[in-house]
């Protein structure tokens, strides 16, 4: 059944009043990034990250091939293998496997394969009694909840709700002291195990050269599960297929490390055959092994989205997501939690369970960053809002959109024209009242209003010089074009000082990430062309843009916009390799010096946009540009998002306007030794209307600039 | 086999020895299995008297208040095992060399010899198809676990032939056991001792 979007917002809006979950994921979100950081240490992850993907790939390519490898080998030594097409098909086959073996209680291991099937409800549905064993699983079961989280699915409780539950299931009143808390579930689940006659575990690898299961486990409740009861069966998706041992070895390295910040897990069993059963006649264990494809081998075919197959489930993408922080798994996914659980929701639960769901990522490629199997999840997720738009249809708002956004003239028509229809409420640089339809939801900060001259219209009465070296054409995006020109007009001041040409080609228009946002991905096509176009004659060196969700917009997708259209492929080419965020430009090709500027020790803080820092991977040279005209005052989580996202600010404004406000906070508290921040630089201008409208509301404790301002500010008149 | 019998790669017990710190493992170094053999019976007689489960299933046995001391060492040979046991029944202890499964109420200590050692993540590696080896792992509050020196290699890939031959016979069983069963399932705070051992000691042997 479908959710209703607003709904959704109901129920997002409930998990952001849970203040122990709030807390709970502030607290972990910050850990985690120190924790990881240091396990990768002494280690090349992005080497390994690479390799991961790489081999995974190869293995999926030849899957098939894998799998009869794997039954040959797996048959020989007495391993049952099954293979279900479907969630229903896997639940049935192990039904009757339970059935056969005339058993009554099942105990369980953790298998996210198993909770995808829903497997415990049709055993119960069976008649038959599944216990989980892996204490936080165990925990949500007694609640009758799902998982928020795939490696601790309990993260969302606190000790004293746990006691409740725990002093429930044992009719006694249980402490809320943890230590304890983890001996009740110790000689409850002993218990069980002992008297279990089947166990379920899942696999994190089926290694075909030798038919070997792997599983990783903290706390040995899979050891014990896969050697008390009579029968075994294992569930994986044929996914977890790898060619052999090294493989495994390798994604070793990463998953335990990318999850929990360890090393490794204190238990990795092998299973290779019927491993020795004391209870059995022939001393030795019942052992299967279902298959699970439920939508695997159709995602294999996939060109885009393929590449999710590849996904180790470390669970990283949720720990690093700032809406995973703020909300919680419940509003994360479906069964699989953060980027992968947006992505697997729509590919194995159904597009209508998609559908809200899909909608809720800033596109911060936080995920992405960190992915164990360096999977594009962020452009995945916008893939399936393509393809959500393509099989529904747009919103009406978002055909309106596309439709006003290819026609440039007519989009820059109503851009302009807007700046007279929002007179009457504008109050200086702000929009005093908000047009009803932002009323209410968009009030945690302040919009800006649209500037008097857009930078178009000003450009020519600037007399810049297209002649010097090197020659700089501006791609000017829409926000700095129509609200924040001065910030472009300062850039020109720049480069020209440094002895720079500049140009700007007129036809250029909006470079399309909103558009890609909402998933109008004809509308993408034709602007990105028509950039394209725009840049082809003007014989520049570098396209430099001041924005970076326009820059790494251009760099990740327009090769593909443009791809349908051979024409494109040299010009799309050459159109890439001269464009440069600013940052880079001033401090690599211009090479400004402190020489250049005045520094008046002002104290700066600094917000590393999500689409420069990760898009671009720019980090060294805002914070080095800084230094030669201000003081650079460190704060916490500067790389962390500001909720603003374009369109999503938007949609979603409770988790915009609670991103924001964390990062504000961050600023405000300034360095660890005490220092405050006079001043806010970063280089995006979306990050600057979220940050600086927040202020505004905020009592403008801190002012916000770009890094264009900031130095031009400063630059020294020659 | 890795690494070439009797010699020893220094660096990487030193790895080992570092990387187990970090994995609440306690190292004790000795000369040989016998020393070891006494460093598992010193273990047993300083650990606390487990508590037995207290539960309802019916293989586990009804808790004995005049219970002595359980110690188990069901994979070792018969000669180490007589030796041991000797030693035990000397300090008062309960033996027991088979049957595990009727111990799941709780033995306190399961002494195991592992094949061979990773240094980077402190990993003791065993193929253990007998279910007992296994549960002598798992159902002992304390793990006392020797391990050669000269078994100690740097990476798991440096582990990859032994993995190979183990992973090839007609049926296997092979664990990784990397420090006591832990959970931080509750609130995030790591807590020892969820299903398997509490404590896990490793005898690092010279020879
Ligand atoms: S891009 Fe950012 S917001 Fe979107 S899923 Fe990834 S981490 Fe979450
Ligand atoms: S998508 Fe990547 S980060 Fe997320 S669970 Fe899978 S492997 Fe881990």
């Amino acid at each position: 059944m479908a959710e209703s979007m607003k709904n959704y917002h109901d129920s997002l809006k409930e998990a952001l009043e849970d203040s122990f979950l709030r807390k709970t994921l502030d607290t972990f979100a910050v850990q985690y990034k120190v924790n990881r950081a240091n396990i990768f240490a002494d280690m090349n992850a992005t080497e390994l990250i690479n390799e991961i993907a790489d081999h995974k790939d190869k293995a999926m390519l030849k899957l098939d091939e894998l799998y009869q490898q794997f039954v040959e080998q797996a048959s020989k030594k007495g391993l049952h293998i099954h293979r279900a097409s479907t969630a229903q098909e896997a639940n049935d086959i192990i039904c009757n496997i339970a059935k056969e073996n005339n058993v009554k209680k099942i105990i369980k291991s953790k298998s996210m394969t198993a909770e995808e099937t829903h497997v415990n409800h049709a055993l119960e549905a069976n008649g038959f009694e599944v216990v989980e064993t892996d204490l936080g699983e165990w925990i949500i079961q007694l609640r009758h909840e799902g998982p928020t989280h795939m490696v601790m699915p309990a993260i969302h409780l606190s000790r004293y709700q746990v006691a409740d539950t725990f002093s429930e299931a044992t009719k006694q009143d249980q402490d809320s002291d943890i230590g304890k808390l983890v001996k009740v579930a110790r000689y409850e689940l002993r218990a069980h195990f002992a008297d279990a006659d089947m166990g379920i575990s899942g696999a994190n690898f089926a290694i075909a050269d030798s038919g070997t299961i792997g599983i990783c486990t903290n706390e040995g409740n899979g050891r014990l599960t896969t050697t008390l009861p009579r029968v075994h069966v294992a569930i994986c998706g044929i996914d977890k297929i790898v060619p052999n041992i090294e493989d495994a070895l390798r994604i070793i390295q990463v998953l335990p490390r990318n999850a929990t910040a360890q090393a490794i897990t204190t238990y990795v069993s092998w299973i290779s055959g019927s491993s020795n059963c004391e209870i059995n006649s022939d001393k030795r264990k019942i052992f299967h092994l279902v298959f699970l494809d439920n939508g695997r081998t159709s995602l294999l075919k996939d060109p885009k989205c393929g590449q999710a197959l590849r996904c180790v489930r470390c669970g990283a993408c949720a720990n690093v997501c700032p809406v995973y922080r703020l909300v919680g798994g419940h509003k994360m996914g479906y069964v699989y939690i953060g980027a992968i659980g947006l992505i697997l929701t729509y590919f194995f639960h159904g597009h209508d369970r998609a559908k809200n769901l899909i909608q809720n990522c800033i596109n911060c490629h936080a995920c992405k960053d960190i992915c164990a199997a360096g999977i594009d999840l962020p452009g995945i997720i916008q893939e399936i809002r393509a393809r959500l738009v393509e099989e529904e249809g747009s919103p009406i708002s978002s055909t309106l959109l596309a439709k006003v956004m290819t026609n440039r003239k007519l989009f820059h028509t109503l851009l302009k024209f807007g700046k007279f229809a929002q007179k009457p409420m504008t109050s200086g640089k702000f929009v005093r009242h908000l047009p009803t339809i932002f009323a209410g939801d968009q009030s945690f900060r302040s919009l800006p209003a649209i500037a008097s001259e857009s930078f178009r219209d000003r450009f020519a009465k600037l007399n810049a010089s297209a002649q010097g070296t090197p020659k700089v054409g501006i791609f000017a995006g829409c926000a700095q074009d129509f609200v924040y020109p001065e910030q472009l007009e300062s850039a020109v001041k720049i480069l020209q000082a440094k002895g720079a040409g500049v140009a700007f080609p007129y036809e250029q228009s909006c470079c399309g990430l909103p558009l890609q946002m909402m998933g109008e991905r004809e509308a993408a096509k034709k602007t990105a062309k028509a950039n394209v176009d725009a840049f082809s004659n003007s014989n520049v060196d570098y396209i430099v843009t001041l924005c970076a969700s326009c820059a790494s917009h251009m760099k990740d997708h327009y090769t593909e916009l443009t791809g349908d259209d051979p024409s494109y492929k040299d010009k799309t080419a050459k159109y890439l390799s001269k464009l440069i965020d600013f940052s880079s430009l001033a401090k690599n090709v211009l090479k400004v010096t402190e020489d250049d500027f005045i520094n008046r020790g002002a104290k700066v803080a600094y917000h590393s946009p999500c689409h420069l820092c990760r898009g671009l991977g720019v980090t060294k040279e805002p914070r080095e540009l800084i230094g030669l005209a201000g003081e650079y005052v460190p704060t916490a989580e500067e790389d962390v998002c500001c909720g603003f996202g374009g369109t999503y600010t938007m949609k979603f404004p409770e988790i915009s306007s609670t991103v924001l406000a964390l990062k504000l906070k961050n600023v405000e508290e300034g360095s660890k030794d005490g220092i405050k921040p006079e001043l806010l630089v970063t280089d995006c201008p979306g990050c600057i209307m979220q940050l600086r409208g927040g202020e505004h509301k905020h009592g403008d404790k801190v002012k916000v600039q770009h890094i264009s301002e900031f130095l031009g500010h400063n630059l020294k008149s020659k | 086999m890795p690494g070439n019998p009797g010699t020893i790669d220094a660096s990487a017990v030193e790895l080992f020895k570092a990387k187990a710190k970090l994995a609440t493992i306690v190292i004790a170094e000795v000369k040989d299995l016998a020393a070891a053999i006494d460093y598992a019976i010193e273990v047993t007689e300083k650990s606390e008297l487990g508590k037995l489960m207290p539960t309802k299933a019916g293989t586990i046995p009804p808790s004995d208040p005049n219970r002595k001391k359980t110690l188990t060492a069901p994979s070792i040979s018969d000669a180490d095992y007589a030796v041991l046991a000797q030693k035990g029944e000397a300090k008062g202890f309960t033996m027991i060399r088979s049957g595990l499964r009727q111990y799941l109420a709780g033995i306190d200590v399961g002494f195991t010899v592992a094949d061979i050692g990773i240094a980077e993540t402190a990993t003791s590696a065993c193929e253990n198809d007998s279910e007992d080896y296994r549960l002598a792992s798992m159902i002992s509050e304390t793990h006392v676990l020797a391990l050669a020196k000269s078994k100690i290699v740097k990476t798991s890939y440096d582990a990859v032939s032994y993995l190979k031959e183990a992973f090839g016979r007609e049926h296997n069983y092979t664990s990784f056991i990397s420090g006591p069963s832990r959970t931080a399932d509750i609130e995030r705070v790591l807590t020892l001792g969820v299903h398997g051992p509490l404590y896990m000691h490793i005898a690092l042997m010279e020879e």
